[in-house]
């Protein structure tokens, strides 16, 4: 299709871009964005090593177009964190050593992700389900699942915490009227 | 741009401070294997590289335990020419066992190095001096420390590796024999590590290649002799094409964007050979049995005849292994940068010297003039196609003279990475007097070799006879004591592409000698465990079996069936004990392993639940136990995905399993329980782990299911399929008894003749009847400017709501400009460019010419247009729509794009003859109000017959082409190869269609209860959208009224009734089709099981259709989640998704397969559909002429 004129917002950045809108996105994302986090693995949907988050979801780019993205807020692994300020869900596959070669490790990460957004006290059923179609072929599973047990604590910790950031003023603002 | 070039080994010998361990080679060149260097930093250098293993991090703790330094000093260049030495290939779990212990020696070297310089500062015997945390002091109270850098400071100092230098005692380890956590994961974790996908080079270019039809073949006659010609026309329509590229039978593409390259590679017209009829690999016992193999013995003790001649019982087994493939989990990617004098490849090769010599052999280059980057790539357990695509890229690159990214396809990498091998296992024993061993003879036939790069093979750079290797004796000799035994490996070439994979040949033997001692001891009536522990010679074998045993609170047992059941669950455990021997025979032994397995066995699906593994291993010294465990995790789980689920499948020469649904792998759901044991051997040597906990895992689970059922498996696979059979047989249950339960079957494809929107008299009486039509003169181009604004907005809904794009847009998406081919029964016809251009499209068109086309189907110069153009429905339109459609065309950009002629088959090509078709058919009356219905229900009346031209797809046709009348109206039809339901209410979608449904479909694609607009539809939707929702409502009004509309709350019953149906068909569709259960799984789960409305296929209509074009149109060329859907504000909290298209990546059978598992799973009540081969094939063949 002849190229035309692409916004995408990935990791809260805004991108032009004159492209095919049929262009994969997992194409742009890495080769224009250069962002490596998303993997090429099957390009059909069936292993999830290119998921993304948009809007919150976990989305295999590799079956998508660009065009089908544009407007939402994409989030690579990448816009998760950091090795020094990494995304809860990073830092438990961190602690749990969740990797072997890595290559899908992006996918579980996201997919984990994705599960706590929209469900965050899942069972240990609901995080196989929601991993049951990302492939691990080096056979890291335990490492993964535990990774995801972990996630979930933290995710909920760090939530913990960002109660308490609110409170903190609330109680601070009392005690200067009390004062 | 992510370029990565490792610093040369030879700029180490010119930095001005740095203390350097250096090995010579047999030339007398100096090899470096570490460098001490500023800050304390320690770089050291391994010829092997991690494959995803974590070797990177175990040879760090080694180097930096025995220079006492912390470990996050240490950097470990792996694999890269420049730079480190050349150690040979990493296989068989030999980095710690072998490739690691110069480099032991060089930091040891270096240690005393260091301490006899400090010594000599400070008038001290190097012996009381001490290394703690990378800093040097006396023993005991000191007043003085130094560190590394005061003693390199100044100079560039070398040393050469002392075999003699003393290592530290084990007792003295602090790093080593410890958990360590990896140093690549949390850049892994957060994007920020480079993959050799990941490399990007200054002008890069995309190269995509395009493999030969002998899919995973790489010897014959035929191969690198096949090609006959390359069309190169076939892409020029694609933009950015730098060059196609052929060499034999090497085609490869380059572009400036990969997915030009990628849509290029897809799209290449190329033509080849005939290939020679060849024999299904798929049961692969008697294609090995046929191969010409060389017997070669590798023991012969007692006399096995005369042992043999007493036996009783005599038990002749054989055990037979599939091919399987390695699967990486990324397909092989490599960048290459070629000049005259130099070849740079970033490459994931595990070889990267012998690599080298290939590629010099390929460009007839020096092999001092070329560099192998080495960086890591997706995890890789022998062999898979990382040197296939460096020589791919190294051949780009010198064509174009730029850097080349070469990507493989899941495809390609899964038919043509080296396969692990089939083997077929022959074994004779059995028991003497005692109970005990009568004799063993094992013959073991393996067909690999070490799979020449294949560009070597394509180009004709190599012969393309294979060689053959002597790899099939691995772990060969059994562990038992056998008094009487003879084995023999009868070596042979490979049939299918094969080489090394995890366990090797190791694997496969152990299955059989595992399970035939566990029959030995059923026989005798022995525990197997308690069997095999008499004649085990090896004492930390027989520590580990017993350790692990107890650990698993093992039971002897001497019957099957012990383990009781629950409803339909039979349990079971089985044990098997192995210990993986690997290289050159008679080879050394890796670690051991023992396995006992416990399994829940279903007698109704025959589907085998794996619950807990209790693997126990002695692998000597662990440098990195965290490590260690990882790789048993690994491998128990690899293992048994191989076991369960794994065999590659063949169609003649092709490998048929290319994506994963043809070859699923273990998912989360499926993973066991697994309690490892870690045997304690701190002051043994340590042993290779990587592959060891494999070796076990056939055995172990047969075994298991023997004691489940009482049934013994001798092959691979345990598919559901597999262990039902055996259980009826097993029950006396007729195998075809069930077909009796399949619902009445009906013949899809005899059904009425359904024929496309094409239609031409045969009739010779029409033909004399056709009069002859003037032709209006041609008129200037009218300007825009006279048509009001107002009416040229009135046109375009006109547009929107006649859908004119959906038919008339361009291949590449140019409104109006035509092109699209219909394939009728009579032949191809093509849109036809609409646009206002003078020359190619409408421009020179009078009104009353337009007007006479729409309606009477006559072109502006008296030709006849074909009734693919709907004007028999346009017949009745508004003459106000159709002079606003005529402004809103004449405002367009013109466009000069020309279609393609038709191919119609005479007499069709005469466009006279629908002259006469149009006395019998074209009804020229205007659209009738109903004055006793609403004026939305008119409205909805005029849009669904008129503009919108529903019946055109909804109607079927007659011999002649034309829309059958009365009941058969919007009663369902067929058009550009899809099914067009009926939307009169006749239809058998799975839950009723109400108005709102209605609305939703025709509004957004999609409704929850029916599944989303496909093919054609999908455009016309799309086209739709323009119109205001009043119109919209005001169809779905007209298209209720015309048949049986539910309500709200029967659609709901329907619907949960559905949903349940689908539930429960699950068992008997995977006993209907087990293969299409299986791509499903593999290919299907990831959206079509998921929550996602989009993709729930129970209530999908076209499931439910009597014919299965629509499904195996989406199957082929996939869907794309409705545009008008996604676009929405409030679907932003929606899923996007895709179906991407399965052409390229199933076979006609595997979609016949899947499509037959999800008619019965998803629409049980449904009979099955026929001929489905046969569909899915002309299906295709439609597909790819368009």
């Amino acid at each position: 299709m002849k190229p035309q004129s692409i916004h995408l917002t990935v990791n809260g950045k805004s991108h032009e871009l004159d492209l095919s809108p049929d262009t994969p996105l997992l194409y742009v994302l890495r080769n224009d964005l250069c962002l490596n986090g998303p993997k090429f693995g099957c390009g059909l949907g069936e292993c999830g090593a290119c998921a993304v988050l948009v809007n919150g979801k976990t989305v295999r780019s590799c079956s998508i177009s660009v065009a089908a993205a544009e407007g939402r807020q994409i989030v690579t692994l990448e816009g998760l964190g950091t090795v020094e300020a990494p995304h809860p869900v990073q830092k438990a596959f961190v602690e749990q050593q969740a990797a072997q070669c890595g290559y899908c490790l992006n996918g579980m990460i996201m997919a984990v992700a994705g599960l706590i957004n929209r469900n965050p006290d899942p069972t240990e059923a609901n995080i196989r389900e929601a991993l049951k179609a990302h492939l691990c072929r080096c056979g890291t599973h335990m490492e993964i699942l535990a990774a995801a047990r972990r996630a979930v604590e933290l995710m909920r910790e760090a939530r913990l915490d960002e109660t308490r950031l609110v409170e903190i003023p609330v109680e601070k603002s009392r005690r200067e009227e009390a004062l | 741009m992510t370029e990565s070039r490792e610093m040369m080994a030879s700029a180490y010998f010119d930095v001005p401070e740095a203390l350097l361990v250096i090995r010579r080679n047999a030339a007398g060149a100096r090899e470096l294997f570490l460098a001490i260097l500023p800050g304390g930093q320690v770089t050291a250098f391994n010829g092997h590289v991690d494959l995803g293993t974590g070797i990177r991090t175990a040879l760090a703790q080694i180097v930096a335990e025995e220079l006492d330094i912390p470990f996050e000093r240490v950097t470990m260049v792996l694999g890269t020419t420049t730079a480190v030495p050349d150690q040979g290939p990493t296989i068989a779990s030999e980095t710690i066992q072998i490739a690691a212990k110069p480099l032991r020696l060089a930091a040891a070297t270096a240690r005393r190095h260091l301490l006899q310089m400090a010594g000599a500062l400070h008038a001290l015997e190097p012996a009381v001096l001490m290394i703690e945390n990378g800093v040097i002091r006396p023993r005991g109270e000191s007043n003085w420390e130094l560190d590394f850098d005061e003693l390199i400071s100044g100079r560039n100092e070398e040393i050469e590796i002392d075999p003699a230098a003393p290592v530290k005692a084990v007792g003295e380890y602090r790093l080593v024999g410890k958990g360590q956590k990896r140093n690549d994961i949390a850049a892994k974790a957060t994007g920020t590590w480079s993959y050799v996908h990941d490399v990007r080079v200054p002008g890069m270019l995309h190269g995509r290649v395009v493999r030969p039809p002998y899919t995973g073949f790489d010897s014959g006659d035929f191969v690198g002799r096949s090609l006959i010609s390359v069309d190169e026309a076939s892409i020029a329509h694609i933009p950015g094409i730098v060059s196609v590229v052929v060499d034999g039978d090497f085609i490869g593409i380059v572009a400036t964007r990969e997915e030009f390259a990628a849509q290029a590679a897809r799209e290449l017209k190329t033509r080849w050979h005939a290939l020679p009829d060849f024999q299904d690999l798929s049961e692969p016992e008697e294609p090995l049995r046929q191969n010409r193999s060389k017997p070669r013995l590798l023991r012969d003790q007692g006399d096995v005849e005369r042992a043999l001649a007493g036996a009783s019982p005599l038990m002749e087994r054989t055990y037979v292994w599939p091919y399987q493939m390695h699967a990486s989990i990324g397909p092989s990617c490599a960048v290459a940068d070629w000049k005259p004098d130099e070849l740079v490849v970033w490459s994931g090769t595990q070889n990267p010297y012998p690599m080298r010599r290939d590629l010099a052999l390929l460009l007839g280059m020096p092999e001092s003039s070329i560099v192998v980057e080495r960086l890591e790539a997706a995890g890789c357990y022998g062999r898979n196609c990382a040197d296939d695509v460096t020589a791919d890229a190294a051949l780009l690159s010198r064509a174009v003279g730029r850097p080349v990214r070469v990507q493989l396809t899941r495809e390609q990498e899964h038919a043509w990475e080296p396969k692990g091998a089939a083997q077929v296992i022959d074994v004779r024993g059995g028991l003497d007097l005692e109970g005990g061993p009568a004799g063993y003879e094992f013959d073991t036939r393996y067909p690999s070799n070490l799979s020449p790069t294949l560009a070597l093979i394509l180009t004709g750079r190599v012969p393309n006879t294979p060689d053959v290797a002597e790899m099939g004796d691995r772990t060969a000799i059994p562990p038992y004591a056998f008094g009487n035994m003879r084995v023999t490996v009868h070596d042979m070439p490979p049939i299918a592409r094969a080489s090394w994979f995890r366990g090797v040949s190791a694997m496969p033997n152990s299955f059989a000698h595992e399970s035939f001692i566990d029959e030995l001891a059923a026989a005798a009536g022995v525990d197997p465990v308690e069997y095999r522990l008499r004649y085990l010679t090896d004492s930390r074998a027989a520590d580990l079996v017993r350790a692990v045993t107890e650990k698993a609170e093992w039971k002897p047992r001497t019957r099957p069936e012990t383990e009781g059941a629950e409803g339909d669950l039979l349990y079971g455990r089985g044990f098997a004990y192995a210990v993986y021997v690997h290289g050159k025979f008679p080879g050394v032994p890796a670690a051991w392993s023992a396995w006992v397995a416990d399994v829940a066995v279903n007698k109704k699906t025959g589907e085998i639940a794996v619950t807990k593994i209790t693997v126990g291993q002695d692998s000597g010294l662990m440098i990195n136990p965290d490590g260690v465990k990882h790789q048993i995790h690994g491998n128990v789980i690899q293992s048994l995905s191989r076991v369960l689920k794994e065999k590659v499948s063949f169609d003649g020469l092709k490998v048929e399993s290319v994506e994963w649904g043809g070859y699923p792998i273990m998912t989360f759901p499926e993973v066991p329980d697994i309690d490892v044991l870690m045997l304690p051997r701190p002051n043994e040597e340590p042993l290779g782990v990587g592959e060891s906990a494999s070796v076990p895992s056939a055995a172990a689970i047969v075994n298991a299911v023997y004691d489940a059922t009482g049934l013994r498996f001798r092959e691979l696979p345990l598919t559901p399929d597999r262990i039902l059979k055996a259980l009826r047989e097993q029950r006396g249950e007729l195998l075809a008894g069930s077909a009796a339960a399949i619902p009445k079957k009906r013949s899809w494809w005899k059904l009425p003749l359904a024929l496309a929107g094409i239609a031409g008299a045969v009739a010779g009486g029409i033909t004399l009847a056709s009069p002859v039509r003037g032709a209006f003169a041609p008129i200037p181009r009218p300007d825009p400017g006279v048509f009001s604004a107002a009416t040229i907005e009135k046109g375009r809904l006109v547009a929107a709501a006649a859908g004119c794009n959906v038919c008339h847009v361009g291949a590449d998406g140019t409104a109006f400009s035509g092109g699209h081919g219909f394939e009728t029964p009579f032949g191809r016809v093509y849109s036809t460019n609409i646009s206002p251009d003078l020359v190619h499209g409408i421009g020179n068109w009078s009104y009353p010419a337009f007007e006479r086309a729409m309606r009477q189907g006559v072109a502006r110069d008296g030709r006849h247009l074909y009734p693919v153009h709907p004007y028999t429905s346009f017949a009745g339109a508004d003459e106000a729509d159709l002079q606003a459609l005529y402004a809103y065309l004449m405002s367009q950009a013109p466009s000069v794009a020309v279609p393609p002629e038709n191919t119609l088959k005479a007499p069709f090509n005469i466009r006279g003859l629908l002259a006469g078709w149009n006395v019998l058919y074209l009804d020229p009356q205007p659209f009738k109000v109903d004055e006793t219905k609403t004026a939305s229900w008119n409205r909805g009346a005029y849009l669904v017959e008129t503009l919108g031209h529903c019946s055109a797809c909804h109607t079927d046709r007659n011999m002649l082409g034309a829309e059958k009348q009365g009941s058969a109206h919007l009663a369902g039809g067929y058009a550009d190869g899809w099914v067009a339901p009926a939307i009169n209410g006749a239809g058998a979608s799975p839950v009723g269609w109400t108005r709102a449904a209605l609305f939703d479909y025709l509004r957004t694609g999609h409704s929850a209860d029916h599944g989303s607009a496909g093919g054609p539809m999908a455009g016309v939707v799309k086209s739709l959208s323009a119109l205001p929702d009043e119109d919209i409502a005001a169809m779905s009004e007209y298209l209720a009224s015309r048949g049986d509309a539910v309500s709200g709350e029967e659609a709901a019953k329907q619907r949960e009734a559905k949903l349940v149906a689908a539930d429960a068909a699950k068992g008997r569709a995977l006993e209907i089709s087990p293969a299409g259960a299986r791509i499903f799984e593999g290919a299907c789960v990831s959206c079509h099981e998921s929550a996602s409305p989009l993709a729930g296929l129970a209530l999908n209509t076209n499931v439910s259709s009597g014919r299965p074009d629509n499904v195996i149109n989406a199957i082929l060329g996939g869907m794309h989640a409705p545009a008008v859907l996604t676009a929405q504000a409030s679907a932003a909290d929606l899923e996007i998704m895709s179906m991407p298209g399965f052409a390229e990546s199933l076979s006609d059978r595997q979609i016949a397969d899947l499509a037959a598992y999800v008619r019965a799973r998803f629409a049980p009540d449904e009979a099955p559909w026929e001929g489905m081969k046969e569909a899915v094939s002309k299906a295709r063949a439609a597909v790819a002429g368009h």
